[in-house]
């Protein structure tokens, strides 16, 4: 099943009078399951893309579907339902909700879908314990530390079960042994659970971990690369 | 819900002490209104009653025309009918009759003109505070009797008139037939009331000397009607017009007497209101003034909700809540402050001693004991509510409109 599929995709931007081309004619299939990376250099136009499938932006040209829906023409007030039924976002950094504990912010997403509230505790507790963060429950993002954080993030993406989690250069901000620990979480997640996952990203680490890297440059694709399934490296490590 | 109401509450206290000037302007407007309101409150009632219980009464029976023109010719023979129409309302606590003249009141230094009033001193003592009013200490002593030869005047009177208890005075009235009579008597006592004007005006004799001397017989100027249940007045008076049944009779009300009174309060209550308006201003720009500021500030973080699917709607309502949040703080604190003083207050006055030229002309005492109905405290709250929900419509409507994008770039 195709979870994303995007079809001439084109998005220009107009800041004062002048016109950026940020993407510039993309197609691309992303399928249910798969463990993939945005890649390219700076203002190759990653976050954009992923802006786009997430229904952030418009794209100027072509259509965008998201778990089989068309989603061009979409209402703020659709866009805003269509990712909370289908999406899990982790950004780069500031991602939690300051005034909620963990167990909140993961919760949150359970309490906009209308989920009952034992049932939603109950969900959320569980995700935390399986990101590895049992003990923390309560504390607030500013308790926590930057991986942490990027746990109860990563829990907050996934409690829904969402059609895909979009992930906006999720290692950026941490060191090298935080951020390796965090991708094989998610990598885990991904094996487990079936869940599907898109990165952009810098970090060389994670296109290597990525199981299928496409490469980005001035807003086309410029090689879509299929690798083996990596192993991950959790598999070996006690969590 | 639960949850949105936690955050709106929690969002307050991250900025505490601006959450708390907020609030206590918030508690301050309410205060300040419930104590003003208490004590403009106590004043108009004051003045309003002592009005009352010394000039006018509730209600007063007369002849058509008295009340413009209190001619010797204005005054009528209370009839059984009448007496009976009064003893079977029993919302009427008291009546009683007085006889009313001009005239002057002299003594050996100089003279004044004054309004003599004839009283029942017996009945008199039902239906007004004259008794209270009138000193019992150097001999001074309330009438004894209708036909007494004998006078009060109030103490402002005897000072100018340099007159003390047990001397003698002069009444000159206008007699039935136009003739200029003099009448000597003896100062009973004196009174001073709360109302200046009333003192300055009004001498009282005993009722049935006063139809004596003029030749009245058993004629009076007024019944005058004291009432339990003031709310009632309207009523009491439309059906005591009816009862009564008689076309050269009139029935006033203290309002019907006295519109001036009415109007003051009523102009108090215009000031007042105005006052009101500007402390609702004040909390409206300071509500909005901080949603705005917290707004701006959590700019990343309304793009976060808003990325991971939580809709306009939510947002908004978050908002107004937190809104709701600093309005209900300062609105329990200000109404129990105001309440409390107030309470406090009302039990010995506030003495405005300082005051008390002014506030006699106005009437009402120099002690000033706040009221505040509980449905005024309720009102007051209500829009005070409604004042800090409308103040955040513009910021919960921005919020509610932030781009996710490009809240998402603000760090
Ligand atoms: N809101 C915007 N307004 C104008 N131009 C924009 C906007 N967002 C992105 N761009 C431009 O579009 C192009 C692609 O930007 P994008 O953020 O997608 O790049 P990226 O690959 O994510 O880069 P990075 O690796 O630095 O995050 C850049 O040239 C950028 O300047
Ligand atoms: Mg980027």
């Amino acid at each position: 099943m195709n979870i994303i599929e995007l079809q001439s995709i084109t998005k220009t931007y107009d800041t004062n009078g002048l016109t950026v081309p940020a993407v510039r004619g993309v197609d691309l299939v992303v399928e249910k399951g798969e463990f993939s990376a945005l890649a390219g250099p700076s203002g190759s136009g990653k976050t954009t893309l992923l802006n786009l499938i997430g229904g952030l932006d418009n794209p100027s040209g072509g259509t965008v579907s998201v778990g089989g829906e068309n989603i061009t023409g979409y209402s703020p007030r659709q866009l805003s339902d269509l990712r909370l039924r289908k999406i899990g976002f982790i950004f780069q950094a500031y991602n939690l909700i300051p005034v909620l504990s963990a167990i909140e912010n993961v919760e949150y997403i359970l309490l906009l879908q209308g989920m009952e509230k034992t049932e939603r505790r109950r969900r959320s507790a569980a995700m935390l314990a399986e990101v590895g963060l049992e003990g923390l429950t309560d504390r607030r993002p500013h308790q926590l530390s930057g991986g942490q954080q990027q746990r109860v993030a990563v829990a907050r993406a996934i409690v829904s079960e969402p059609d895909i989690v979009l992930a906006d250069e999720p290692t950026a901000n941490l060191d090298q042994k935080t951020g390796a620990a965090l991708l094989d979480l998610m990598h885990e997640l991904n094996r487990t659970k079936g869940i599907t996952f898109l990165f952009s990203t810098h970090d060389g680490m994670v296109m290597e971990r990525a199981e299928r890297l496409i490469s980005l440059r001035d807003g086309v694709v410029e090689h879509d690369r299929v690798k083996r399934r990596a192993k991950p490296r959790s598999a070996k490590r006690k969590r | 819900m639960q949850t949105i109401f936690a955050m709106g509450w929690r969002n307050i206290w991250r900025h505490r002490r601006r959450s708390l000037v907020v609030i206590s302007s918030i508690a301050l407007g309410i205060f300040a209104m419930i104590l003003s309101m208490g004590i403009m409150n106590g004043m108009n009632n004051q003045a309003i009653e002592n009005t009352i219980r010394t000039a006018l009464g509730h209600i007063a029976i007369h002849r058509k025309g008295f009340h413009e023109d209190m001619k010797i010719a204005h005054n009528f023979k209370s009839t059984d009918r009448i007496m009976r129409s009064i003893a079977a309302d029993r919302r009427i606590a008291a009546a009683a009759p007085r006889v009313k003249l001009p005239g002057m009141v002299r003594s050996s230094e100089t003279s004044q003109g004054v309004l003599i009033v004839g009283i029942d001193p017996e009945k008199e003592m039902k239906i007004s505070n004259l008794y209270q009013y009138t000193s019992k200490e150097n001999g001074s002593r309330f009438l004894a009797s209708p036909d007494e030869n004998a006078a009060l005047i109030s103490q402002q009177t005897a000072d100018r008139l340099k007159l003390v208890v047990g001397d003698k005075l002069v009444l000159m009235l206008q007699d039935r037939n136009n003739e200029i009579v003099g009448v000597g008597m003896t100062v009973a006592g004196t009174f001073q009331t709360p109302v200046e004007s009333f003192d300055k005006l009004v001498v009282f004799t005993g009722i049935g000397k006063l139809q004596e001397i003029t030749g009245l017989g058993e004629n009076i100027s007024e019944i005058s009607i004291a009432i339990t249940d003031p709310a009632a007045i309207t009523d009491i008076k439309r059906r005591l017009i009816g009862a009564i049944g008689d076309d050269s009779l009139e029935v006033l009300t203290w309002m019907d007497m006295a519109p001036y009174l009415v109007s003051a309060v009523k102009f108090f209550d215009t000031i007042m209101y105005i006052t009101f308006v500007i402390i609702f201003l004040v909390v409206v720009f300071s509500v909005a003034n901080t949603l705005v500021m917290a707004i701006m500030e959590r700019f990343h973080e309304i793009g976060v909700m808003k990325s991971i699917g939580t809709r306009p709607s939510w947002i908004a309502t978050m908002i107004v809540f937190e809104a709701v949040n600093l309005g209900l703080v300062g609105l329990v604190a200000g109404v129990a402050a105001g309440t409390l003083s107030v309470a406090a207050l009302s039990i010995g006055g506030i003495n405005l001693g300082l005051f008390m030229e002014s506030l006699r002309a106005w009437g009402t005492g120099s002690v000033i004991f706040p009221v505040i109905k509980g449905m005024d405290i309720v009102v007051a709250a209500l829009i005070v509510l409604a004042t800090t929900v409308l103040a955040a419509v513009y910021p919960a409507v921005k919020a509610a409109r932030i781009k996710p994008l490009e809240a998402l770039h603000f760090v």
